[in-house]
């Protein structure tokens, strides 16, 4: 109880000193916003293009776009952020200090990165709910428990990615350019803009093996009832061993970068 | 008792090429940072380090505040082994480095603390009075409010002394601690800093200032290319005859003396 506490009070620091700056750079908000804004009146009419025949797992192509980019982006921003956690603070200086501190490395970079997901979060739910309003057709209720469960484990992968990327970053104080290579190849074989089943055979595979393919999959289950239930829960029974086994692979793997180095004396390096 | 304790203690640093520099130089080489470097801090005393530059100093104050494991050797801090049990060492250890490149510029001095002291686990009803007093006694009260992006050097070294001290370490390492501050505010903070005992503190500080680690040490160690060179209890010793001492043991001539 008193260690939850703890980690409470260090979350607290850790997300009034993230709003503190933030506040300085207001204009990064409303540049988002517009973003989002665009980029979902740009699928509104790609989908319009594309016209009311083209219906990828039987839904509307629109809310299609909506739910895999929206949540392809949110999860993508998330594991990002923990790269740009220990990247921030190796070009800014305080890497070094902050391993210093009574709180453990894995620990900071988990509390840190979890007010980028609050942000993201919320940018989410600010690009679903603009772009239901766009929606023409009506649709079914969403599984909303099982939305919340495909969220949540979605979370924890990315979390574990994200930690996979932070230790990449420790090493090579490049991994940005890893993850980007890794976001680009997600983007097009996780069946964020199309259907899986429209690549060949061999990227199929690949794209199976891709944890993010059964975040949106299961997402799209859930939120747009597409599909029987039974395949939603083989979704989630996917999600859940890919969380199981990356947890805690990425949070060793970051130990083990941090030692290392500690070890070749590199923590101050950017 | 010994608080720190340095045991046959090696660093080597090896420098490799970067994984994404394919087309850069070859940059393989190796400096030895410290070779088999022994001694210990005992309780409550203030122990200078002097040495030229590249000498280990620093190298030896993150050994002992993990940011830096050794190669060879153990470094003991107060019986907890810095490999082994490196969250026990951190939660005693402070320590205060002089680059500005440490805090978060667009915070004040306040919020900046207010952050480290809530990392450094320091009960939250504490933590007010316990950075009004650290401010107040490195004389940053006036600027506490104020982004420390609009700090000076001085203004940042005593804030990166401040943070060391938030959580009331038993072991407090200063890395040159006065190196950007004017006599008076350098006068001040060797007051600090023998007061530091008072408190139960043990204190390992880093310097190339002869008035300096005679005004505040009670030993000195001496470090020539990852070496100790000398040791030596400084019981009232004038910063001139530390100067020639130091000179002798290094074994370069002292230009100044020369031309004096």
């Amino acid at each position: 109880m008193r260690q939850l506490a703890g980690i409470a009070d260090k979350l607290a620091a850790l997300l009034k000193r993230d709003l503190l700056i933030g506040l300085h750079y207001r204009t990064g908000v409303a540049t988002t916003v517009l973003g989002a804004l665009a980029e979902l009146a740009a699928f509104y009419y790609l989908a319009r293009a594309v016209g009311p025949g083209f219906r990828p797992e039987g839904i509307n192509y629109f809310a299609f776009l909506l739910v895999g980019t929206g949540f392809y982006t949110f999860l993508m921003l998330s594991i990002n952020a923990f790269l740009r956690v220990v990247q921030e603070a190796q070009q800014s200086g305080t890497l070094e200090v902050l391993m210093t501190t009574a709180t453990s490395g894995p620990t900071l970079v988990f509390l840190s990165a979890v007010s980028a997901f609050a942000g993201n979060a919320a940018q989410l739910a600010f690009y679903f709910g603009a772009g239901t309003l766009l929606l023409d057709s009506s649709f079914p209720v969403p599984r909303f428990p099982a939305g919340a469960l495909v969220l949540l484990l979605s979370i924890g992968i990315a979390a574990a990615i994200g930690m996979l990327a932070a230790a990449l970053q420790l090493a090579t104080q490049r991994g940005s350019a890893v993850l980007w290579a890794f976001g680009s190849g997600a983007w097009f074989l996780t069946g964020t803009l199309f259907p899986v089943a429209g690549l060949p055979k061999p990227l199929r595979f690949v794209s199976e093996v891709i944890p993010l393919t059964h975040c949106l999959t299961g997402m799209r289950l859930a939120l747009l009832q597409t599909g029987q239930p039974s395949l939603l829960a083989h979704e989630i029974t996917i999600l859940f061993a890919f969380a199981l086994t990356l947890l805690p692979l990425g949070t060793i793997t970051f130990s083990y970068a941090l030692r290392r180095a500690r070890q070749q004396g590199t923590l101050s390096f950017y | 008792m010994d608080t720190i304790i340095f045991d046959r203690v090696s660093k080597l640093f090896r420098h490799r090429r970067p994984v994404f520099d394919w087309i850069g130089q070859r940059r393989r080489a190796e400096t030895r940072a410290l070779d088999q470097v022994s001694f210990s801090v005992g309780a409550g005393r203030i122990l200078a380090l002097l040495g030229p530059n590249g000498s280990g100093k620093t190298t030896t104050l993150k050994l002992i505040a993990t940011t830096l494991l050794p190669d060879a050797g153990r470094v003991m801090v107060e019986g907890f082994d810095t490999q082994k049990l490196a969250n026990q060492v951190r939660k005693r250890v402070g320590l205060a480095m002089t680059s500005e490149r440490s805090f978060f510029p667009r915070l004040s001095a306040r919020e900046n603390l207010e952050f480290f002291a809530a990392l450094e686990e320091v009960p939250r009803k504490l933590r007010g009075l316990r950075i009004a007093a650290i401010l107040e006694r490195t004389g940053l009260a006036k600027a506490a409010d104020t982004e420390v992006m609009k700090f000076s050097s001085g203004m940042y070294q005593k804030l990166a002394i401040a943070r060391a001290l938030i959580k009331q370490p038993s072991i407090v390492l200063l890395d040159e601690p006065t190196r950007s501050l004017d006599p008076g505010a350098a006068a001040q903070t060797w007051d600090l800093v023998r007061e530091l005992p008072g408190y139960g503190a043990s204190v390992l500080m880093a310097t190339h200032n002869f008035e300096e680690a005679s005004a505040v040490a009670d030993e000195v160690i001496l470090l020539d290319r990852g070496r100790l060179s000398g040791q030596c209890k400084l019981s009232g010793a004038r910063p001139v005859e530390l100067r020639e001492l130091y000179f002798q043991v290094i074994g370069q001539k002292d230009e100044f003396a020369i031309s004096a």
